[in-house]
């Protein structure tokens, strides 16, 4: 696969892996919090084996951040069921997503 | 001189009672003001449904209960899941824990010290009263977690089921997911074990059953391989994604 493919493949990974955890921040389910931890990291140990593949330019990483907001909000937007809270708290778990990640 | 003697309250016919010992008799007269004051809670184990547990399990579990009884900001205690259902195959000890109100970090702190004491591994769960009543009525994995349980005080978990469609949504995401990504096989599993409660649970059927509707649905052999988080045939995952798929259609029909 190509760059661009990678991050295609990345980013939607990553937008449903920080759906799952932004959903149960925002429907205060913490009870379940540490369940739901394991879909959101499920997902997100397959985006971390789709990132290993390429090495990252700054260009790459900008392109990548700006594919994620924008397939993020519409995962978010599309999942009508979660808070609204959910549009306030996605760019900073986009950020420590990402930190996480490269 | 303070006289002190110690005694276990027996049940009496109209009340409880404690027995003063025949040598003391003369010391405690009738008439004489006493002072009684508790010292240590007995633990008893509150069965949900009949279950023959090891006396190894069972003492562990009453010292479980009398370590964390300490703690008065606990309301009741509960031990899940697969310590006691398997034998040996049990991945950890899964505890429940209902406070009166919500405590920050509470679960690490059980956790950390749980591990400290007895040195197992263990897996915590706290919530409030007020968020637990309310799972129980609407969360068909709630339900299914309590299905079978010892619990450290006497408790119904009976609750007239209310239907959350978003509650339902919010846990069909991964199974939804699954249909496009490819994960682990434990995980496939595991949202088909999701799928198939939450279907039981719309359908006012028993949530105990689950594991083996599981293993009839996907075939012993590869249920086992997906227990087991191994790789699964490219044939079996569309065979499973079928699965999820007319689960998926089912439940979306009923809420």
């Amino acid at each position: 696969m190509g760059k661009k493919d990678d991050i295609k493949q990345l980013t939607n990974l990553i937008s449903k892996s920080l759906r799952h955890k932004i959903g149960s921040i925002v429907n205060k389910d913490d009870f379940y919090a540490s369940k739901y931890a394991k879909d959101a990291d499920a997902i997100m140990k397959e985006a971390k084996r789709a990132a290993s593949r390429q090495n990252w330019n700054n260009d790459d990483k900008l392109k990548i951040k700006q594919e994620l907001k924008e397939k993020l909000f519409k995962e978010l937007e599309e999942k009508e069921f979660l808070d609204d809270k959910k549009f306030d708290i996605m760019d900073e778990e986009m950020e420590k997503a990402l930190l996480n990640l490269f | 001189m303070q006289l002190i003697f110690k005694k276990n309250i027996s049940k009496g016919t109209r009340f409880n009672q404690i027995y003063i010992p025949k040598q003391l008799e003369n010391e405690f007269e009738v008439g004489d003001e006493v002072e009684v004051k508790l010292i240590k809670k007995r633990v008893q184990l509150n069965y949900s449904k009949k279950l023959k547990l090891s006396e190894f399990k069972e003492d562990l579990i009453k010292n479980i209960f009398s370590f964390l009884s300490k703690s008065d900001r606990i309301l009741n205690i509960f031990v899940v899941g697969s310590f006691l259902t398997e034998k040996i195959d049990y991945n950890d000890i899964d505890i429940v824990i209902v406070t009166k109100e919500k405590i920050n970090n509470f679960d690490e702190i059980i956790y950390n010290k749980l591990i400290d004491k007895f040195n197992l591994k263990f897996h915590v769960l706290t919530i409030e009263e007020q968020r637990f009543e309310q799972l129980l009525k609407i969360c068909p994995l709630t339900q299914s977690m309590f299905s079978l349980y010892i619990s450290s005080k006497k408790t119904s978990l009976e609750r007239e089921k209310v239907i959350d469609k978003n509650h339902i949504k919010f846990l069909l995401m991964m199974p939804e997911d699954l249909l496009e990504l490819e994960l682990g096989s434990k995980t496939f599993l595991d949202s088909v074990r999701r799928l198939i409660t939450i279907e039981r649970f719309l359908e006012n059927k028993d949530l105990e059953k689950i594991n083996i509707e599981s293993e009839k649905l996907l075939g012993k052999e590869i249920y086992i391989t997906m227990k087991n988080n191994e790789r699964i045939d490219e044939k079996d995952i569309i065979k499973i994604r079928e699965i999820i798929k007319d689960k998926l259609k089912k439940i979306k029909e009923m809420i």
